[in-house]
Protein backbone atom coordinates (compact mmCIF):
# COMPACT_ATOMS: atom_id res chain seq x y z
CA UNK A 1 0.00 0.00 0.00
CA UNK A 2 1.28 3.73 -0.62
CA UNK A 3 3.52 5.44 1.83
CA UNK A 4 1.11 8.50 2.47
CA UNK A 5 3.85 10.77 3.13
CA UNK A 6 5.08 10.01 -0.35
CA UNK A 7 1.51 10.20 -2.01
CA UNK A 8 0.38 13.66 -3.07
CA UNK A 9 -3.18 12.38 -3.48
CA UNK A 10 -3.22 11.01 0.15
CA UNK A 11 -2.20 15.18 1.52
CA UNK A 12 -4.99 16.75 2.66
CA UNK A 13 -4.87 19.95 1.03
CA UNK A 14 -8.45 22.82 0.98
CA UNK A 15 -9.32 24.70 -1.83
CA UNK A 16 -8.44 28.02 -2.52
CA UNK A 17 -10.64 30.68 -3.56
CA UNK A 18 -9.91 31.18 -6.83
CA UNK A 19 -13.08 32.69 -8.18
CA UNK A 20 -13.39 34.93 -5.21
CA UNK A 21 -17.11 33.98 -3.74
CA UNK A 22 -15.57 31.71 -1.12
CA UNK A 23 -17.96 28.90 -2.13
CA UNK A 24 -15.83 26.03 -0.91
CA UNK A 25 -15.41 27.40 2.13
CA UNK A 26 -19.17 28.16 2.62
CA UNK A 27 -20.14 24.24 2.03
CA UNK A 28 -17.51 23.01 4.87
CA UNK A 29 -18.68 25.19 7.35
CA UNK A 30 -22.42 24.70 6.65
CA UNK A 31 -20.93 20.90 6.48
CA UNK A 32 -19.22 21.10 10.13
CA UNK A 33 -22.79 22.85 11.27
CA UNK A 34 -24.73 20.13 10.22
CA UNK A 35 -22.55 17.94 12.29
CA UNK A 36 -23.80 19.89 15.51
CA UNK A 37 -27.35 19.72 14.30
CA UNK A 38 -28.07 15.98 12.93
CA UNK A 39 -27.45 13.00 13.87
CA UNK A 40 -26.89 10.76 10.61
CA UNK A 41 -27.16 6.93 10.40
CA UNK A 42 -25.52 7.56 6.79
CA UNK A 43 -23.09 9.87 5.79
CA UNK A 44 -22.15 10.88 1.93
CA UNK A 45 -19.04 12.03 1.22
CA UNK A 46 -16.61 13.16 -1.80
CA UNK A 47 -17.88 14.87 -5.02
CA UNK A 48 -19.91 16.44 -7.47
CA UNK A 49 -20.93 12.64 -7.96
CA UNK A 50 -22.49 12.64 -4.23
CA UNK A 51 -23.22 16.06 -4.01
CA UNK A 52 -25.34 16.35 -7.17
CA UNK A 53 -27.08 13.01 -6.07
CA UNK A 54 -28.98 15.27 -3.26
CA UNK A 55 -30.61 17.33 -5.96
CA UNK A 56 -32.62 14.87 -7.42
CA UNK A 57 -35.73 12.92 -6.37
CA UNK A 58 -34.32 9.72 -5.84
CA UNK A 59 -32.55 11.10 -2.89
CA UNK A 60 -35.68 12.20 -1.25
CA UNK A 61 -37.34 8.64 -2.57
CA UNK A 62 -34.13 6.43 -0.97
CA UNK A 63 -31.66 8.08 0.92
CA UNK A 64 -32.95 10.84 3.30
CA UNK A 65 -35.20 7.57 5.29
CA UNK A 66 -32.44 6.68 6.25
CA UNK A 67 -31.00 9.61 7.73
CA UNK A 68 -28.41 10.12 5.55
CA UNK A 69 -26.03 13.52 5.21
CA UNK A 70 -24.68 14.22 1.88
CA UNK A 71 -21.38 16.22 2.15
CA UNK A 72 -20.43 16.12 -1.56
CA UNK A 73 -18.75 18.96 -3.05
CA UNK A 74 -18.19 19.40 -7.18
CA UNK A 75 -14.56 19.20 -8.02
CA UNK A 76 -13.36 17.89 -4.67
CA UNK A 77 -9.94 15.38 -4.88
CA UNK A 78 -9.06 12.61 -2.45
CA UNK A 79 -6.63 15.73 -0.57
CA UNK A 80 -9.85 17.96 -0.39
CA UNK A 81 -11.99 15.27 1.02
CA UNK A 82 -9.01 14.66 3.88
CA UNK A 83 -9.31 17.90 4.78
CA UNK A 84 -12.56 18.14 5.25
CA UNK A 85 -12.51 15.12 6.90
CA UNK A 86 -10.41 16.56 9.16
CA UNK A 87 -10.93 19.67 10.04
CA UNK A 88 -14.79 19.42 11.44
CA UNK A 89 -16.69 17.23 9.23
CA UNK A 90 -16.95 13.83 11.44
CA UNK A 91 -17.19 15.55 14.85
CA UNK A 92 -20.23 14.88 16.74
CA UNK A 93 -21.73 11.98 14.70
CA UNK A 94 -21.61 8.55 14.41
CA UNK A 95 -22.81 7.27 11.51
CA UNK A 96 -23.02 2.90 11.26
CA UNK A 97 -22.58 3.47 7.04
CA UNK A 98 -20.05 6.32 5.58
CA UNK A 99 -20.24 6.39 1.87
CA UNK A 100 -17.06 7.64 -0.05
CA UNK A 101 -17.23 8.53 -3.59
CA UNK A 102 -13.91 10.22 -4.91
CA UNK A 103 -10.99 10.20 -6.88
CA UNK A 104 -12.44 11.27 -10.37
CA UNK A 105 -10.75 15.04 -10.45
CA UNK A 106 -7.33 14.28 -8.82
CA UNK A 107 -5.97 14.99 -12.20
CA UNK A 108 -2.72 15.70 -11.48
CA UNK A 109 -2.27 11.71 -10.10
CA UNK A 110 -1.32 8.33 -10.88
CA UNK A 111 -4.10 5.48 -10.86
CA UNK A 112 -1.75 4.20 -7.69
CA UNK A 113 -1.71 7.41 -6.10
CA UNK A 114 -5.58 8.07 -6.21
CA UNK A 115 -6.52 4.45 -4.81
CA UNK A 116 -3.88 5.60 -2.29
CA UNK A 117 -5.67 8.82 -1.15
CA UNK A 118 -8.85 7.06 -1.10
CA UNK A 119 -7.49 4.55 1.02
CA UNK A 120 -6.22 7.43 3.25
CA UNK A 121 -10.03 8.54 3.30
CA UNK A 122 -10.99 5.14 4.30
CA UNK A 123 -8.47 4.61 7.35
CA UNK A 124 -9.29 8.07 8.79
CA UNK A 125 -12.92 7.15 8.88
CA UNK A 126 -12.35 3.81 10.82
CA UNK A 127 -10.19 5.20 12.91
CA UNK A 128 -12.54 8.36 13.50
CA UNK A 129 -15.90 6.63 13.55
CA UNK A 130 -14.92 3.22 14.92
CA UNK A 131 -18.81 1.81 14.68
CA UNK A 132 -19.01 2.83 11.11
CA UNK A 133 -19.14 0.66 8.12
CA UNK A 134 -16.88 2.01 5.18
CA UNK A 135 -18.50 1.65 1.54
CA UNK A 136 -16.17 2.84 -1.31
CA UNK A 137 -17.75 3.73 -4.55
CA UNK A 138 -15.92 2.41 -7.59
CA UNK A 139 -14.76 5.37 -10.18
CA UNK A 140 -17.33 5.40 -13.14
CA UNK A 141 -16.42 5.44 -16.51
CA UNK A 142 -16.31 9.02 -18.43
CA UNK A 143 -16.39 10.59 -21.70
CA UNK A 144 -18.72 9.65 -24.66
CA UNK A 145 -15.58 7.34 -26.42
CA UNK A 146 -12.55 5.50 -24.58
CA UNK A 147 -9.95 7.62 -23.15
CA UNK A 148 -6.93 7.36 -20.87
CA UNK A 149 -9.36 8.75 -18.09
CA UNK A 150 -11.28 5.60 -18.59
CA UNK A 151 -8.59 3.35 -18.40
CA UNK A 152 -7.23 5.30 -15.52
CA UNK A 153 -10.48 4.65 -13.44
CA UNK A 154 -10.53 1.40 -14.01
CA UNK A 155 -6.88 0.97 -12.75
CA UNK A 156 -8.09 2.79 -9.52
CA UNK A 157 -11.19 0.62 -8.53
CA UNK A 158 -8.29 -2.49 -9.83
CA UNK A 159 -6.40 -1.48 -6.94
CA UNK A 160 -9.27 -0.77 -4.58
CA UNK A 161 -10.55 -3.62 -4.91
CA UNK A 162 -7.62 -5.51 -3.54
CA UNK A 163 -6.21 -3.30 -1.04
CA UNK A 164 -9.57 -2.18 0.81
CA UNK A 165 -10.87 -6.27 1.72
CA UNK A 166 -7.21 -5.76 4.17
CA UNK A 167 -9.06 -2.88 6.16
CA UNK A 168 -11.23 -3.98 8.65
CA UNK A 169 -14.94 -2.77 8.48
CA UNK A 170 -14.13 -1.43 4.73
CA UNK A 171 -16.04 -2.64 1.40
CA UNK A 172 -15.97 -1.76 -2.28
CA UNK A 173 -18.93 -1.40 -4.74
CA UNK A 174 -18.71 -1.26 -8.08
CA UNK A 175 -21.37 0.45 -9.68
CA UNK A 176 -20.67 1.01 -12.85
CA UNK A 177 -21.70 -1.79 -15.19
CA UNK A 178 -23.80 -1.21 -18.16
CA UNK A 179 -22.96 2.85 -18.53
CA UNK A 180 -20.34 2.03 -21.72
CA UNK A 181 -22.67 0.38 -24.57
CA UNK A 182 -21.40 -2.72 -26.81
CA UNK A 183 -20.20 0.12 -29.23
CA UNK A 184 -18.30 1.64 -26.24
CA UNK A 185 -20.26 4.76 -26.03
CA UNK A 186 -21.54 6.51 -23.37
CA UNK A 187 -24.92 8.02 -23.27
CA UNK A 188 -26.19 10.90 -22.78
CA UNK A 189 -29.47 9.13 -21.04
CA UNK A 190 -26.82 8.04 -18.24
CA UNK A 191 -24.44 11.04 -18.32
CA UNK A 192 -25.70 14.41 -19.36
CA UNK A 193 -22.11 15.51 -20.01
CA UNK A 194 -20.62 12.41 -20.19
CA UNK A 195 -19.08 12.33 -16.68
CA UNK A 196 -22.51 13.22 -14.24
CA UNK A 197 -25.00 11.40 -13.74
CA UNK A 198 -28.53 12.15 -15.07
CA UNK A 199 -31.91 10.92 -13.14
CA UNK A 200 -32.08 7.66 -14.98
CA UNK A 201 -28.13 7.34 -14.08
CA UNK A 202 -28.43 7.71 -10.63
CA UNK A 203 -31.41 5.17 -10.08
CA UNK A 204 -29.27 2.75 -11.87
CA UNK A 205 -26.34 3.19 -9.40
CA UNK A 206 -29.24 3.32 -6.31
CA UNK A 207 -30.15 -0.18 -6.76
CA UNK A 208 -27.16 -1.87 -5.61
CA UNK A 209 -26.11 0.62 -3.21
CA UNK A 210 -29.89 0.90 -1.36
CA UNK A 211 -29.03 -3.30 -1.22
CA UNK A 212 -26.21 -2.96 0.42
CA UNK A 213 -26.88 -0.37 2.27
CA UNK A 214 -30.11 -1.88 4.16
CA UNK A 215 -28.02 -4.90 4.59
CA UNK A 216 -25.47 -3.20 6.77
CA UNK A 217 -28.30 -1.05 8.50
CA UNK A 218 -30.44 -4.63 8.87
CA UNK A 219 -27.18 -6.31 10.14
CA UNK A 220 -26.90 -3.50 13.12
CA UNK A 221 -28.90 -4.68 15.56
CA UNK A 222 -29.13 -1.29 17.52
CA UNK A 223 -31.98 0.99 17.90
CA UNK A 224 -34.59 2.49 15.92
CA UNK A 225 -34.31 3.24 12.63
CA UNK A 226 -36.43 5.29 10.16
CA UNK A 227 -39.57 3.56 8.05
CA UNK A 228 -38.01 1.67 5.08
CA UNK A 229 -39.29 1.69 1.43
CA UNK B 1 -8.29 45.26 -22.07
CA UNK B 2 -9.85 48.32 -20.62
CA UNK B 3 -11.94 49.72 -22.85
CA UNK B 4 -12.32 53.51 -23.45
CA UNK B 5 -15.21 56.03 -22.51
CA UNK B 6 -16.44 56.94 -25.60
CA UNK B 7 -18.31 59.97 -25.16
CA UNK B 8 -20.58 60.05 -28.55
CA UNK B 9 -20.55 56.56 -29.01
CA UNK B 10 -23.68 54.06 -28.05
CA UNK B 11 -22.61 51.48 -25.90
CA UNK B 12 -23.47 48.95 -28.23
CA UNK B 13 -20.88 50.69 -30.76
CA UNK B 14 -18.16 50.49 -27.97
CA UNK B 15 -18.48 46.69 -26.98
CA UNK B 16 -18.97 45.93 -30.95
CA UNK B 17 -15.79 47.77 -31.88
CA UNK B 18 -13.59 45.83 -29.19
CA UNK B 19 -14.61 42.49 -30.07
CA UNK B 20 -11.26 41.90 -31.32
CA UNK B 21 -9.63 42.58 -28.37
CA UNK B 22 -12.16 41.20 -26.09
CA UNK B 23 -11.40 38.15 -25.42
CA UNK B 24 -15.32 37.12 -24.17
CA UNK B 25 -16.14 38.04 -27.64
CA UNK B 26 -13.98 36.63 -29.55
CA UNK B 27 -15.15 32.77 -30.20
CA UNK B 28 -13.00 30.17 -28.72
CA UNK B 29 -13.70 26.74 -27.98
CA UNK B 30 -13.22 24.58 -24.83
CA UNK B 31 -9.66 22.99 -24.53
CA UNK B 32 -9.69 19.24 -23.27
CA UNK B 33 -7.57 19.68 -20.23
CA UNK B 34 -8.77 16.83 -18.28
CA UNK B 35 -8.36 13.75 -21.12
CA UNK B 36 -11.75 12.73 -22.09
CA UNK B 37 -13.30 15.09 -24.69
CA UNK B 38 -16.05 15.62 -22.78
CA UNK B 39 -16.34 19.67 -24.48
CA UNK B 40 -16.61 18.49 -28.16
CA UNK B 41 -18.52 15.54 -27.64
CA UNK B 42 -21.23 17.64 -26.62
CA UNK B 43 -20.74 20.38 -29.40
CA UNK B 44 -21.17 17.90 -31.92
CA UNK B 45 -24.24 16.59 -30.15
CA UNK B 46 -25.97 19.73 -30.61
CA UNK B 47 -24.91 20.03 -34.12
CA UNK B 48 -26.49 16.82 -34.83
CA UNK B 49 -29.40 17.46 -32.85
CA UNK B 50 -29.57 20.96 -34.73
CA UNK B 51 -30.43 18.48 -37.90
CA UNK B 52 -32.96 16.30 -36.60
CA UNK B 53 -35.19 18.91 -34.63
CA UNK B 54 -37.21 21.83 -34.96
CA UNK B 55 -37.26 23.51 -31.98
CA UNK B 56 -39.26 26.62 -31.01
CA UNK B 57 -37.53 27.72 -28.41
CA UNK B 58 -33.47 26.99 -28.18
CA UNK B 59 -32.25 27.54 -24.80
CA UNK B 60 -28.01 28.22 -24.62
CA UNK B 61 -25.82 28.73 -22.03
CA UNK B 62 -23.72 27.03 -19.20
CA UNK B 63 -24.08 24.85 -16.08
CA UNK B 64 -27.44 26.57 -14.81
CA UNK B 65 -28.96 26.56 -18.85
CA UNK B 66 -27.38 22.43 -18.47
CA UNK B 67 -28.39 21.36 -14.88
CA UNK B 68 -32.62 22.92 -16.00
CA UNK B 69 -32.82 19.75 -18.32
CA UNK B 70 -32.23 17.02 -15.77
CA UNK B 71 -34.84 18.42 -13.58
CA UNK B 72 -38.63 17.82 -13.69
CA UNK B 73 -39.74 21.45 -14.53
CA UNK B 74 -37.81 20.78 -18.16
CA UNK B 75 -40.37 18.77 -18.50
CA UNK B 76 -43.50 20.54 -17.36
CA UNK B 77 -42.78 23.75 -18.48
CA UNK B 78 -40.21 23.33 -21.57
CA UNK B 79 -40.58 20.40 -23.27
CA UNK B 80 -44.37 21.34 -24.50
CA UNK B 81 -42.70 24.86 -25.81
CA UNK B 82 -40.32 22.54 -28.24
CA UNK B 83 -37.27 23.83 -26.84
CA UNK B 84 -33.45 22.01 -26.99
CA UNK B 85 -31.47 22.53 -24.81
CA UNK B 86 -28.12 23.65 -25.63
CA UNK B 87 -26.06 23.88 -21.88
CA UNK B 88 -22.45 22.88 -21.19
CA UNK B 89 -21.02 23.56 -17.98
CA UNK B 90 -18.33 26.29 -17.15
CA UNK B 91 -18.95 27.26 -20.61
CA UNK B 92 -18.16 31.13 -20.97
CA UNK B 93 -19.13 33.57 -23.23
CA UNK B 94 -16.52 33.10 -25.71
CA UNK B 95 -17.51 29.31 -25.58
CA UNK B 96 -20.80 29.78 -26.60
CA UNK B 97 -19.94 32.06 -29.50
CA UNK B 98 -17.36 29.52 -30.81
CA UNK B 99 -20.39 26.90 -30.68
CA UNK B 100 -22.64 28.94 -32.28
CA UNK B 101 -20.62 29.88 -35.16
CA UNK B 102 -19.79 26.16 -35.64
CA UNK B 103 -22.63 24.57 -36.21
CA UNK B 104 -25.07 24.69 -33.46
CA UNK B 105 -27.25 27.22 -35.35
CA UNK B 106 -27.15 25.16 -38.72
CA UNK B 107 -30.61 23.75 -39.64
CA UNK B 108 -32.85 25.28 -36.80
CA UNK B 109 -35.01 28.07 -36.50
CA UNK B 110 -35.92 28.85 -33.13
CA UNK B 111 -38.19 31.52 -32.88
CA UNK B 112 -36.74 32.46 -29.35
CA UNK B 113 -33.37 32.12 -28.68
CA UNK B 114 -32.84 32.02 -24.40
CA UNK B 115 -28.98 32.91 -23.80
CA UNK B 116 -27.98 32.50 -20.42
CA UNK B 117 -24.18 32.61 -19.60
CA UNK B 118 -21.22 35.16 -18.01
CA UNK B 119 -20.99 33.78 -14.78
CA UNK B 120 -17.93 31.66 -15.89
CA UNK B 121 -16.16 34.67 -17.36
CA UNK B 122 -13.60 34.56 -14.55
CA UNK B 123 -10.58 37.64 -15.11
CA UNK B 124 -13.29 39.52 -17.63
CA UNK B 125 -14.47 42.94 -16.53
CA UNK B 126 -18.19 43.26 -16.29
CA UNK B 127 -18.00 45.34 -19.81
CA UNK B 128 -16.22 42.90 -21.49
CA UNK B 129 -18.32 39.90 -20.54
CA UNK B 130 -21.01 42.60 -21.39
CA UNK B 131 -19.08 42.42 -25.03
CA UNK B 132 -19.38 38.92 -25.33
CA UNK B 133 -23.00 38.96 -24.37
CA UNK B 134 -23.70 41.06 -26.99
CA UNK B 135 -21.56 39.55 -29.50
CA UNK B 136 -23.64 36.33 -29.19
CA UNK B 137 -27.05 38.68 -29.53
CA UNK B 138 -25.60 39.86 -32.78
CA UNK B 139 -24.16 36.47 -34.05
CA UNK B 140 -27.51 35.40 -33.50
CA UNK B 141 -29.09 37.84 -35.16
CA UNK B 142 -26.99 37.90 -38.16
CA UNK B 143 -27.51 33.53 -38.42
CA UNK B 144 -31.35 33.78 -37.50
CA UNK B 145 -32.79 37.18 -38.51
CA UNK B 146 -36.37 36.40 -37.25
CA UNK B 147 -35.63 35.09 -33.74
CA UNK B 148 -35.97 36.95 -31.07
CA UNK B 149 -33.02 37.01 -28.07
CA UNK B 150 -34.01 36.72 -24.08
CA UNK B 151 -30.94 37.46 -22.61
CA UNK B 152 -31.62 36.66 -19.05
CA UNK B 153 -29.26 38.12 -15.67
CA UNK B 154 -26.73 36.78 -14.32
CA UNK B 155 -27.92 35.17 -10.82
CA UNK B 156 -26.11 36.42 -7.97
CA UNK B 157 -23.38 33.88 -5.92
CA UNK B 158 -22.02 32.82 -3.16
CA UNK B 159 -22.70 32.65 0.38
CA UNK B 160 -22.30 36.47 1.22
CA UNK B 161 -21.87 39.37 -0.74
CA UNK B 162 -18.32 39.12 -2.78
CA UNK B 163 -16.78 40.56 -5.72
CA UNK B 164 -18.49 38.25 -8.18
CA UNK B 165 -22.11 39.24 -7.27
CA UNK B 166 -20.82 43.51 -7.86
CA UNK B 167 -19.53 41.84 -11.25
CA UNK B 168 -22.90 40.10 -12.43
CA UNK B 169 -25.23 42.64 -11.23
CA UNK B 170 -23.09 45.18 -13.07
CA UNK B 171 -23.20 42.87 -16.47
CA UNK B 172 -26.79 43.12 -16.39
CA UNK B 173 -26.62 46.86 -15.98
CA UNK B 174 -24.76 47.47 -19.18
CA UNK B 175 -26.42 44.30 -20.95
CA UNK B 176 -29.63 46.29 -20.11
CA UNK B 177 -28.42 49.18 -21.30
CA UNK B 178 -26.81 47.26 -24.73
CA UNK B 179 -30.78 46.31 -25.92
CA UNK B 180 -32.57 48.52 -24.69
CA UNK B 181 -32.25 50.10 -28.23
CA UNK B 182 -32.79 46.93 -30.17
CA UNK B 183 -35.91 45.05 -31.22
CA UNK B 184 -35.20 41.73 -31.55
CA UNK B 185 -33.31 41.14 -28.05
CA UNK B 186 -34.35 42.08 -24.45
CA UNK B 187 -32.73 41.32 -20.78
CA UNK B 188 -34.87 39.38 -18.37
CA UNK B 189 -34.27 39.58 -14.62
CA UNK B 190 -34.90 35.81 -13.37
CA UNK B 191 -33.41 36.83 -9.43
CA UNK B 192 -37.10 36.00 -7.87
CA UNK B 193 -34.92 37.68 -4.62
CA UNK B 194 -32.01 35.08 -4.12
CA UNK B 195 -30.49 37.30 -1.91
CA UNK B 196 -31.97 37.55 2.06
CA UNK B 197 -31.84 40.78 3.99
CA UNK B 198 -28.99 39.66 5.48
CA UNK B 199 -26.79 39.76 2.12
CA UNK B 200 -26.79 35.72 2.47
CA UNK B 201 -27.84 33.50 -0.24
CA UNK B 202 -29.77 29.67 0.96
CA UNK B 203 -28.34 26.47 -0.49
CA UNK B 204 -31.96 25.25 -0.88
CA UNK B 205 -32.06 27.75 -3.35
CA UNK B 206 -28.47 27.31 -4.81
CA UNK B 207 -27.29 23.73 -3.39
CA UNK B 208 -23.66 25.20 -3.71
CA UNK B 209 -24.45 28.38 -3.82
CA UNK B 210 -24.00 28.83 -7.51
CA UNK B 211 -25.90 26.13 -9.37
CA UNK B 212 -29.45 26.04 -8.42
CA UNK B 213 -31.70 23.55 -6.67
CA UNK B 214 -34.94 22.24 -8.10
CA UNK B 215 -36.61 24.40 -6.04
CA UNK B 216 -34.65 27.41 -7.17
CA UNK B 217 -35.22 26.46 -10.79
CA UNK B 218 -38.70 26.40 -9.98
CA UNK B 219 -38.75 30.33 -8.59
CA UNK B 220 -36.44 30.88 -11.59
CA UNK B 221 -38.68 29.40 -14.45
CA UNK B 222 -42.51 30.21 -13.38
CA UNK B 223 -41.98 33.67 -14.58
CA UNK B 224 -39.45 32.65 -17.30
CA UNK B 225 -42.21 30.53 -18.46
CA UNK B 226 -44.67 33.43 -18.63
CA UNK B 227 -42.93 35.58 -20.23
CA UNK B 228 -41.75 33.02 -23.13
CA UNK B 229 -45.44 32.55 -23.74
CA UNK B 230 -45.92 35.73 -24.60
CA UNK B 231 -42.84 36.45 -26.76
CA UNK B 232 -44.03 33.11 -28.43
CA UNK B 233 -47.51 34.40 -29.08
CA UNK B 234 -46.27 37.56 -29.95
CA UNK B 235 -43.85 35.90 -32.48
CA UNK B 236 -46.54 34.04 -34.01
CA UNK B 237 -48.72 36.99 -34.86
CA UNK B 238 -45.66 39.04 -36.56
Amino acid sequence: MSGDEMNPAAVAQAVEDIQGDDRWMSQHTRFVQECKDAEPEVLFIGDSMVQLMQQYEIWRELFSPLHALNFGIGGDTTCNVLWRLQNGELDNIGPKVTVVWVGTNNHEHSAEQVAGGILAIAQLLTSRLPKTKVVVLGLLARGEWPNPLREKNVAVNSFLRSWLPRLGHTQFLDVGAGFVHSDETISTRDMFDFLHLTAAGYRAIAKPLIDLLLQILEGTPEEKRASLV
Amino acid sequence: MLMHHIANASLTDKVMSSEDSNPAATPTPGVDTQGDGRWMSLHNHFVSNSKDKEPDVLFVGDSLVQLLYQFEVWRDLFSPLHALNFGVGGDATQHVLWRLSNGELGHISPKVVVLWVGTNNHGHTAEQICGGIMAIVQLIKDKLPKAYTLVLGVLPRGKMPNPLRERNAQVNKLVQEAVSSLPHASLLNVDPGFVHSDGSISHQDLYDYLHLTPQGYQAVCQPLHAHLKGLLEKQAEN
